[in-house]
């Protein structure tokens, strides 16, 4: 007998309408779709594709026009602005296109930041983002701030941060915009050996060919609906 | 508040990290809190100083009277020798005594003061001398003659202008007219033994001294007085005083033989000046702190403005919008409260600057100004009150709060799928 397990994303008829002047804009129709723990899925597509604004659904950090999304078993949509905060400290970590680390914060203090939040000890923290500096090649640059830091060496601490308070899923969007072909490797190197070391699922929305083709599950989308859905591997 | 700590640091992180910003706000925040300080405690010394004038012309920070008399002014509306021996038992309590620092008895009537010259309405007053000398510092504005002693009999202490229109000089007889305890008109001869001046002209025209004996046996009111009046260190200790006296002289006052009302009661006119010029201060505060407020709403604004994909990322990680709009109060906060406290510092050395010598402002008064019996000295010397202190800082920060409540509300609502796109 299969044990059933719950997924880590689960959308059902998903909409997303933005409200520009006199026209709506549909940015996301009618998804449904289920991620299960320890996928690699690439959300694949042009600009305005939806891709982004999915990723911020399956986050809480915007409210569906209508549809139901889950993260790890629990429903979004009824959510107050203060459960999804919690949802999102707790269930869910976040690597953005512009690295957007906190200026005020060393490295390392940004990496552990939402293990701090999470109320984790401070020797705890030091020890699971000490390893994961080690393991990602920034090893004695644990105390620089941002600004000393290369784009792709951001990223990776960006990429620790959302790792690190050990959630059940990482939201990252556009994670190697930013970056050389040389860094988007490293980087995607990182969140592979991470997916298959911790079993972190892991969400991507992208354009660049060589996420989708490190990606062991591609979802295609096109004019805000998924087009195709394939898993790969 | 959960995430208090984090919130603390990020604060203060940001805080140092716009130096030159937080300095700026934090030094127009330095300037408006020493100036408000500074004059918080100049405007005290400026009241204190006309009250202690006028109370020491008048009846005292507190005085004890019979209910009628302040407005009948009447020799029947006196204490009798009895009620006169309570209150003086009652200022020697306890409690009570150790706020005093002078206190005077007195028969006060309205007369008239006549010489071959003429006659003059006046006011005199029946005083011991040591102890009047103690509570007025009429005794100290002799320009001729001296004040009056102990022993003297039939000696008055007059007024310069008096002593002009009643053509009067050093022993000068002169008779006062006024109602006696039967209701009678009654005479006294007394002769000149000083003249002072007080630069009131109401005063320096229209009182007489002369010593409670005097009056007593001209008046045939034995040891009965108007008023006792009593003086306290400062016009602060007035409430408490009065409160004081008027529980342990319950049962008198209750049988409606004496009232104990202080100076607030006894001189409205000077009271109302007080008020009117707090106000008229605490007008201009309002106006600068505004200006400060303002400046702080900037401040604290522009940084928000320019942190929007902050307060996303923020709350991207697990803050709630709420902690967000906190982060921004608490950064407000720690700006407002570490310049007030510099600023209150600042202010309280300013006022400990002038405290000695205080701030001499004769050269702008080209004559003595006087108002409702009361000479405004040119010098005047700061009050430190360590409420005004506690009230600086409460009036600050609340300054930093309000002015940080709209920046705040503006980050907590912000649209964090918008805040974080990366072409902003």
């Amino acid at each position: 007998m299969t044990a059933l397990t719950t997924p880590a994303v689960r959308t059902e008829a998903l909409w997303k309408t933005f409200h520009q002047a006199v026209e709506e804009v549909h940015a996301v129709r009618d998804v449904s779709l289920v991620i299960e723990p320890g996928e690699f899925t690439a959300l694949a597509g042009p600009s305005g594709s939806g891709k982004t604004t999915l990723l911020n659904l399956i986050g809480g950090l915007t409210r569906s026009t209508s549809g139901r999304v889950s993260v790890a078993g629990q429903e979004l949509t009824t959510m107050s602005n203060r459960e999804l905060a919690q949802l999102r400290l707790e269930k869910i970590g976040f690597v953005f296109q512009a690295y957007n680390l906190l200026p005020v914060l060393t490295a390392i203090e940004n990496a552990e930041f939402p293990m701090l939040l999470q109320g984790v000890g401070l020797d705890d923290r030091r020890r699971r983002v000490r390893e994961l500096f080690e393991k990602t090649g920034l090893a004695g640059l644990e105390d620089r701030r941002p600004g000393k830091l290369s784009g792709g060496q951001q990223q990776r601490v960006a990429v620790i941060r959302a790792v690190a308070g050990r959630p059940a899923l990482v939201l990252a969007d556009e994670p190697t915009a930013n970056l050389d072909s040389v860094a988007s490797e490293a980087l995607l190197d990182v969140m592979d050996e991470l997916n298959l070391a911790l079993g972190v699922t892991f969400v991507f929305a992208t354009h660049d060919s060589r996420v989708m083709e490190r990606s062991r599950r591609l979802v295609r989308m096109v004019d805000g609906a998924v087009d195709s859905d394939e898993t790969r591997r | 508040m959960q995430h208090f700590g984090v919130i603390g640091l990020l604060a203060l992180r940001n805080l140092r990290r716009h130096l030159r910003r937080t300095l700026l706000t934090a030094l127009a925040m330095l300037v408006g809190g020493a100036l408000l300080m500074f004059s918080l405690s100049l405007g005290d010394g400026t009241h204190e100083s006309w009250i202690d004038s006028g109370v020491r012309m008048g009846t005292g920070h507190v005085t004890i009277e019979s209910p009628d008399f302040q407005v009948s002014r009447k020799i029947e509306d006196r204490l009798s020798a009895d009620a006169r021996a309570v209150v003086e038992d009652a200022l020697r309590e306890p409690g009570v005594a150790e706020l005093i620092t002078a206190v005077s008895a007195k028969m006060i009537v309205r007369g008239l003061a006549s010489s071959a010259a003429g006659a003059r309405p006046v006011q005199v007053l029946g005083v011991e001398p040591p102890e009047e000398a103690e509570f007025s510092t009429l005794d100290e504005q002799v320009v001729e003659g001296r004040y009056l002693e102990p022993g003297d009999g039939l000696a008055a202490y007059v007024g310069v202008d008096l002593v002009e229109s009643l053509d009067l000089r050093l022993g000068s007889r002169l008779v006062l007219t006024a109602q006696d305890v039967d209701k009678e008109i009654s005479g006294q001869l007394v002769r000149v033994v000083g003249v002072f001046r007080s630069g009131v002209p109401e005063i320096d025209q229209g009182l007489v001294h002369i010593p409670l004996e005097t009056a007593a046996a001209w008046l045939g009111s034995g040891r009965d007085v108007t008023n006792v009046g009593v003086l306290v260190a400062e016009s602060h200790d007035v409430p408490h005083l009065t409160a004081q006296l008027r529980t342990s002289l319950a049962e008198p006052i209750e049988e409606a033989l004496i009232r104990v009302i202080g100076w607030r009661e006894a001189m409205p006119e000077l009271n109302a000046a007080v008020a009117i010029d707090d106000f008229g201060n605490y007008l201009v505060h309002g106006i600068l702190f505004v200006i400060i407020g303002f400046g702080i709403v900037n401040t604290v604004l522009m940084s928000v403005l320019h942190r929007h994909r902050e307060f996303g990322l923020l709350q991207a990680l697990g803050l709630t919008p709420r902690q967000t709009g906190a982060l921004v109060l608490v950064e407000g906060l720690v700006l407002t409260a570490t310049s007030a406290v510099i600023a209150i510092g600042l202010g309280v050395f300013v006022t400990w600057y002038f405290w000695g010598e205080g701030l001499d402002l004769s050269s702008m008064m080209s004559h003595e100004m006087t108002f409702s019996g009361v000479v405004i000295d040119p010098v005047i010397i700061p009050l430190f009150r360590v409420a005004r202190v506690v009230q600086a800082l409460l009036f600050i920060l609340m300054v930093g709060a309000v002015a940080s409540i709209y920046p705040a509300i503006r980050a907590a609502t912000i649209d964090v799928s918008e805040s974080m796109k990366f072409e902003r």
